[in-house]
Formats: C-alpha cells, sequence, structure tokens
C-alpha cells in the first residue's frame, strides 16, 4: 500500500503594495491589511495634505489596504 | 435668437455646435468665484465663447506678482481694483456678453447674493474654505460646481453635479494646510481652459462630463491622469446625497 505522498510545502508570498508618491516616485510596502491612515505615518506623508486613490478610486484614511493593492498619493494643490 | 454680428462672431463655433448650441450658452448665466491665475483664463474663454451673462467676484486689487499669469490684467491696472480691470477687459473681448464684475470677498455672508441666478459656478479661488462654500451653493441650488486648482506644475479638475456626483467635500473631506502655492500661468491655462471646456459640454449636452472623476494635470511629466471618487456617506457636507 501507498503511503500518502507529502505535498510541496505552502509557499507564503508576501504581496507587496505598489504605491506611487506625491512626487512621481515609487516605493512598495509590505502591509497585509493597514488603515491608510497607518500607511501614511509609516511613509512620512502628512495626511492633511494628500488624498489616496486605491486601485484608482479615492478612499477615506479610516479605509484598509494592503496585500497587492496599488496606493496613489495626490498632494492636494488648492491655488487659484 | 442670434444677431447677425454674434453669427459673425461665433461662426467658427457654430460649424461645431450649430446655432442651436450657440443659443444654449447664450442663454446661461455664469458666476465666476475669482479673477486671479484660473478666473482670468475661465472669465476670458466663457466671454469670448458667448456664454450670455457672467458674473465675476475678487476683492483683491491687481499686484506686480499677480501679471506672471493674470492675463485678464495689465501693467496699466496695477494697484486697480481687480474686478474693474475683468470688467473693462472682458467688455472690450465680447461686448455681446452681458458681464457683471463685483469687489467683492467670497464668504458666508455673501456667498447667496452672488451666486444667484446663477445656472452655474466656475471654481478660480485659491483656497479651500472658500471653495467649501461654492460647494454648499451649489448642492443648494442643484446647479453644477467646476472645480480646478493648482500648484506650480500641478494642476486638478472635475465636474461636480449635485445628487449626481460626489460632492468637492466628498472628495476632500478636509481643507490642505493654507500656503501660498507657487504658480504658473500655462497650469492656470491648461486646468481653466479645462473647467471651460466642462462648462460647455454640460451647456451643450454634449460629450462627457468629469463626473465623479478627479483629473491630475503633472506638467513636468506632461501627463494627464484620472482617479475615480464617488458620493461618500460619511460626508459633512452631502451626506451621501
Amino acid at each position: 500500500m501507498r503511503g500518502i505522498e507529502p505535498c510541496a510545502p505552502r509557499v507564503e508570498v508576501e504581496w507587496k503594495m505598489q504605491i506611487y508618491m506625491p512626487d512621481g516616485s515609487r516605493a512598495e510596502l509590505a502591509v497585509k491589511d493597514g488603515l491608510i491612515e497607518d500607511i501614511l505615518k509609516e511613509l512620512r506623508i502628512n495626511s492633511e495634505e494628500v488624498i489616496v486613490a486605491k486601485n484608482g478610486r479615492i478612499v477615506a484614511e479610516e479605509e484598509t489596504a494592503g496585500g497587492s493593492d496599488e496606493l496613489k498619493i495626490v498632494r492636494i494643490v488648492h491655488g487659484g | 435668437m442670434l444677431s447677425d454680428a454674434e453669427r459673425e462672431r461665433y461662426s467658427r463655433q457654430i460649424r461645431l455646435f450649430a446655432e442651436e448650441g450657440q443659443e444654449r450658452l447664450k442663454k446661461k448665466r455664469v458666476f465666476i468665484a475669482g479673477a486671479g491665475g484660473l478666473g482670468s483664463v475661465i472669465s476670458l474663454y466663457m466671454t469670448a465663447c458667448g456664454f450670455g451673462r457672467i458674473r465675476i467676484a475678487d476683492c483683491d486689487s491687481v499686484d506686480l506678482s499677480n501679471l506672471n499669469r493674470q492675463i485678464l490684467h495689465g501693467s496699466l491696472d496695477l494697484g486697480r481694483s481687480k474686478a474693474q480691470s475683468a470688467l473693462e477687459t472682458l467688455s472690450d473681448i465680447n461686448p455681446e456678453v452681458e458681464i457683471e464684475a463685483l469687489r467683492e470677498r467670497i464668504s458666508a455672508e455673501s456667498i447667496n447674493a452672488l451666486v444667484q441666478g446663477c445656472d452655474m459656478i466656475m471654481d478660480a479661488l485659491d483656497n479651500f474654505p472658500a471653495r467649501y462654500l461654492l460647494n454648499h451653493a451649489a448642492l443648494e441650488r442643484r446647479i453644477p460646481l467646476f472645480h480646478g486648482a493648482i500648484s506650480g506644475f500641478q494642476g486638478q479638475a472635475t465636474t461636480i453635479l449635485p445628487g449626481r456626483t460626489a460632492c468637492l467635500r466628498c472628495i476632500f473631506p478636509r481643507a490642505p494646510p493654507t500656503q501660498k502655492s507657487p504658480a504658473l500661468g500655462s497650469t492656470c491655462g491648461i486646468i481653466g481652459s479645462i473647467q471651460v471646456n466642462e462648462a460647455i459640454k454640460f451647456a451643450l449636452g454634449r460629450g462627457e462630463l468629469l463626473k465623479n472623476r478627479l483629473l491630475l494635470w503633472d506638467g513636468l511629466s506632461s501627463t494627464l491622469e484620472e482617479v475615480s471618487c464617488e458620493k461618500s456617506m460619511s460626508c459633512m457636507e452631502c451626506g451621501g446625497d
């Protein structure tokens, strides 16, 4: 009788969020499910000066992001 | 009805949207908030293309540091009220348009009188607290607000249709810190022109408006991007209505 063959060990894939910074540069951050507010803090960005789009849609800083999400951080302009 | 002079003046755009379209523009009454960098571009193009009645308000006087971008005003206007200077320039550009220029600060006290009788609001302001007053007035009257803002090489624009799109507060829940932004005439030209283009499309009922879309201009990379937005149930202004 054949024994059960062991499966290949599961590999945890660590997704990194792609972040488009206000200055046009890119950053990567490994976060599972973090508040946008905390992500901004981690990036040392003043949340009062920006809005954040997650996967192309503007979201409140109380929302969460992580995994393979793509964030675009947009500096609000206010001049006229 | 258009006069013969109007038919001739607008002949190149009548080719685009027929006399019926031109008459639609003529019926519109516009409020332009600000006669600075954006307000210059917006008011010049709206006047030239024949919006019927334009009310423009600004409380400031023309300063030398304005003249790199505020093309409504010239060197001879230094020290004069921007409203008066705007009135003269716009009346000269197109005497067919009824221009009303008011030396008035946009405030909670003045906003109702300023937008009274208008069909649309053009945002040409330089700060968010006053923009929120425009947003409130637009929502209250159910009239569109064409938002634009600039800083240096960057600009943004969107079109707010009360009840149908996110309002300004849904997109920008709080005002960014006040600071004097760098300002470039070419950026004002791009963003102000986009705002006017939106207002023309709205008046004609043609094309796709920037509904629930925030357009972002980066003049350094010469790219236009957009991000989508939606009504927010937690919006302190519209509550997602």
